[in-house]
């Protein structure tokens, strides 16, 4: 069911008025009921996946509680991971594999044997939360007062379960066990949360969407200025796409007097690449991976080389954990991982350069053009990375570079001599917006703003929201982007 | 009462009076852009009386485009009315001509038969929710009634029927400043380059799954429902198929079929069925792999259409 459904606007007050009727006793009970509805609803072979998991991660986790020998408690652990991420290793990869294998190795004629099975929605974010809840509980960092229900609905709670965030146990068991209840503070930042992810995702992503499709789809063929335009459309689809649904996800979890992690903290004001993916986008992942593979392996305290390595490890599996992601199962995502890789690798080199020229240079180092200029290039950055992310293939996302590359320089002259539409037009009113907020949120939470501003202003920014929404919103549009995982 | 529920109240009320005025707005939008859709016309017609009415999906619009009607009307100096809709089969054409008929009467009835309007329900039941007819489709009563029935036996969604109500989709029009011109419209006067990758994508689309398709008794039904109903009114009814380049129409699935079990049907309700399918085969008479261009209307007219609506009834 998606965020942006009509079924989902009959199902969240419904679901809403029954919690709020029941004893607090026995409303995760009631969550659960309805996320297993949720994620069944129209394609009900979802719950046989669903079931598996959770099983697995209850059957694990009692078998850690009850074990005490360190060696017994590692084969539990490492079976239960292998399970998990072994078949989502499978679902995801093994028929492109295959595929692979038979074009570059296999003699002509030979053909291997296919699974056939592409994995449910939602199936890399849910085997994320198992696997952290298995090591967390190896840990034991988990409660252990937690019971099966308790676990089964930290797995399958509703508003995380499609496209996260990815949320940890030791975060998400306490607010159960301690009794789900809402007040009308949170009723009320949730309300905003979800207004405010409607808009980024209906508003904004969708309506760049068309734009972004078209011309990923004939890179060949279309215009170097239009291609330059689709590739910065694109990074502002995909970020007002996925942390729309996250703002819509934290949102819907208030309602119910679940807070879940922040997941985005205006990732496109980062000042370097580090800052992005450590501490702006996807941060429930970049925690997930910091926590859960590039500490194991040995972080940045295991030698400057081996820092390097487990950077670069870390960024071409997070690359190989978005493959898939409606558009296709490919090498581009394994660049894609291994370029960030690459700028964590610059970044990291010319560290102490910078510090030292900041030392040099105080007042420029603290400087807003300075600033600026960081911002921007950081942005374009990772918006070169998003042509590997977004193109259909590497062979596409090489064109779309050599075709703007063989033309930046007359991009002035030709942005001043072409017929920009509509779309154009409404795509970076959009964004501009977009951007103010976001400067605005920077220094100030706008939730904040609004709390604190005159009851008319806040009530025009409220109507101005909802009849956005109903004006400019593209509601038989698709679903979101990481909603395909 | 307490603050907040009194505060909740009274946010709600605002919105309800804003939304009455965008609501409004959007209403007076249809009129002001309004063109094609089979509501509009009826909406905005003044006359009452007719000699024909012509329905049937896309393949009966060129007969309206640019000033085509009027010169039907000028060459048989007989009053028609076009309400064919793109993509839809008998059981939305059902709807249209009943609606039409509440205040306006017509003699006679042609209907553009097209073999892909009765295999799928998108083509029928599906047409019902199509913002893109809801947005241009003004609101009426009558309408609203007639589409709770459709809903309430007909199998349409419901969602039909609550987009319609609260305007949502005239709402939500993002084409709402421009005139409601189909596509095709603007190609009339092109001349078409054949291409059999285009033609094969077209049949694709047109005929979603495999043809013949197990609801085909269905919208037979739908359709002798629609001739029952012209006949009751004393409308003589006519099908026609309209012409087809041999490219085009040599790759529909089941044709023959599907040919014979609909003229079955016709000679059974009284209804003369005239297949030209066969007709100006060049591809110099069409905009795109299937529409009539003007030359070729013009050829048509002056070689069959002009004899067929001016002939008598021939069926019931």
């Amino acid at each position: 069911m998606l965020f942006t459904s009509l079924e989902f606007f009959l199902f969240l007050p419904l679901v809403l008025a029954v919690f709020a009727l029941l004893p607090v006793r026995t409303r995760w009970l009631w969550l659960l009921i309805a996320s297993c509805f949720f994620y069944g609803v129209w394609q009900p072979w979802n719950l046989i996946y669903l079931a598996s998991v959770t099983a697995l991660v209850i059957v694990s986790g009692a078998a850690l509680g009850g074990t005490k020998g360190r060696g017994s408690r590692i084969l539990i652990l490492a079976a239960g991971l292998t399970a998990l991420l072994g078949s989502l290793v499978a679902f995801k990869f093994y028929d492109f594999i295959a595929t692979e294998l038979e074009r570059l190795v296999v003699p002509a004629g030979v053909s291997l044997p296919r699974i056939g099975l592409a994995a449910p929605a939602g199936y890399s974010f849910y085997i994320f939360s198992a696997a952290s809840y298995l090591v967390d509980t190896y840990l034991r960092r988990v409660p252990f007062d937690a019971n099966f229900g308790h676990s089964a609905l930290y797995i399958a709670f509703f508003p995380k379960i499609l496209a996260g965030p990815i949320e940890r146990a030791t975060s998400f068991l306490p607010q159960v066990l301690s009794g789900l209840r809402s007040d009308p503070g949170r009723l009320l930042l949730g309300l905003q949360l979800i207004g405010w992810g409607l808009i980024k995702k209906v508003v904004i992503a969708d309506n760049l969407a068309p734009l972004v499709d078209r011309n990923f789809a004939i890179a060949g063929f279309a215009a170097p200025l239009e291609l330059l335009i689709s590739v910065y459309f694109f990074a502002f689809q995909i970020y007002c796409d996925f942390s729309g649904y996250t703002d819509i996800a934290i949102g819907i979890a208030l309602l119910f007097g679940i807070q879940l992690m922040e997941n985005f903290r205006r990732p496109y004001l980062s000042r370097s690449t580090a800052e992005f993916w450590g501490n702006r986008w996807h941060i429930s992942l970049g925690r997930w991976f910091r926590d859960y593979l590039y500490v194991p392996l040995g972080g940045s305290q295991a030698g400057k080389l081996r820092r390097y390595v487990n950077l670069m490890t870390v960024f071409v599996v997070s690359g190989l954990w978005h493959a898939g992601l409606g558009y296709g199962v490919g090498w581009t995502f394994l660049i894609w991982g291994a370029l960030n890789g690459v700028y964590q690798w610059i970044g990291l080199a010319t560290r102490p350069f910078w510090r030292r020229a900041g030392e040099l240079l105080p007042s420029a180092a603290g400087s807003l053009p300075l600033h600026v200029l960081r911002v921007l290039i950081t942005f374009h950055l990772i918006a070169i990375g998003w042509i590997f992310f977004r193109a259909p293939s590497v062979a596409d996302a090489l064109t779309i570079l050599r075709r703007i590359g063989s033309r930046l320089i007359e991009m002035p002259g030709l942005i001043t001599r072409y017929p920009f539409t509509d779309e154009h037009y409404f795509g970076l009113a959009a964004i501009g917006f977009l951007v103010v907020v976001e400067v605005l949120d920077e220094r100030r939470s706008i939730f904040q703003r609004l709390a604190t501003a005159h009851v008319a202003v806040r009530w025009a920014i409220y109507y101005l929201a909802i009849f956005a929404l109903l004006l400019l919103g593209r509601w038989q549009a698709k679903e979101f982007i990481y909603m395909q995982f | 009462m307490t603050r907040l529920p009194r505060s909740a109240l009274l946010f709600i009320a605002i919105g309800l009076a804003i939304y009455a005025g965008v609501y409004y707005a959007a209403e007076w939008l249809v009129y002001r852009t309004g063109k094609s859709n089979p509501f509009f016309k009826i909406a905005s017609t003044e006359r009452v009386e007719f000699d024909w009415l012509i329905l049937g999906a896309s393949h009966a619009m060129p007969l309206d485009f640019a000033d085509f009607n009027t010169r039907i009307e000028r060459e048989t100096g007989l009053r028609t009315i076009n309400l064919a809709t793109p993509g839809t089969g008998p059981l939305y054409n059902r709807f249209v001509l009943e609606n039409f008929l509440r205040e306006h009467r017509i003699r006679n009835l042609l209907y553009v038969v097209d073999s892909f309007a009765f295999y799928a329900t998108e083509w029928n039941e599906g047409r019902f929710m199509d913002a893109k007819l809801l947005r241009r489709t003004p609101f009426k009563l009558p309408i609203a009634e007639s589409l709770y029935r459709y809903i309430r036996y007909e199998g349409v969604d419901p969602r039909a029927g609550l987009d319609y109500l609260t305007g949502f989709s005239k709402i939500n029009n993002r084409e709402r400043f421009t005139i409601d011109v189909w596509d095709g419209e603007k190609q009339f006067e092109r001349i078409y380059r054949p291409s059999a990758a285009a033609v094969r994508s077209r049949i694709e689309y047109l005929y979603p799954g495999s043809a013949p398709s197990a609801m085909l008794p269905r919208y037979f039904e739908a359709f002798v429902k629609l001739i029952e109903r012209s006949h009751a009114q004393g409308i003589c009814v006519t099908a026609i198929k309209m012409p087809l380049t041999a490219q085009f129409r040599n790759q529909l699935p089941n044709e023959e079929a599907f040919d014979n079990a609909i003229s079955a049907l016709l000679d059974v309700s009284g209804v003369e069925f005239r297949d030209f399918s066969r007709e100006l085969d060049e591809s110099r008479f069409y905009f795109d792999t299937d529409h009539l261009n003007r030359a070729g209307l013009e050829r048509f007219l002056d070689l069959h259409l002009k004899s067929l609506l001016t002939a008598p009834c021939r069926g019931k």
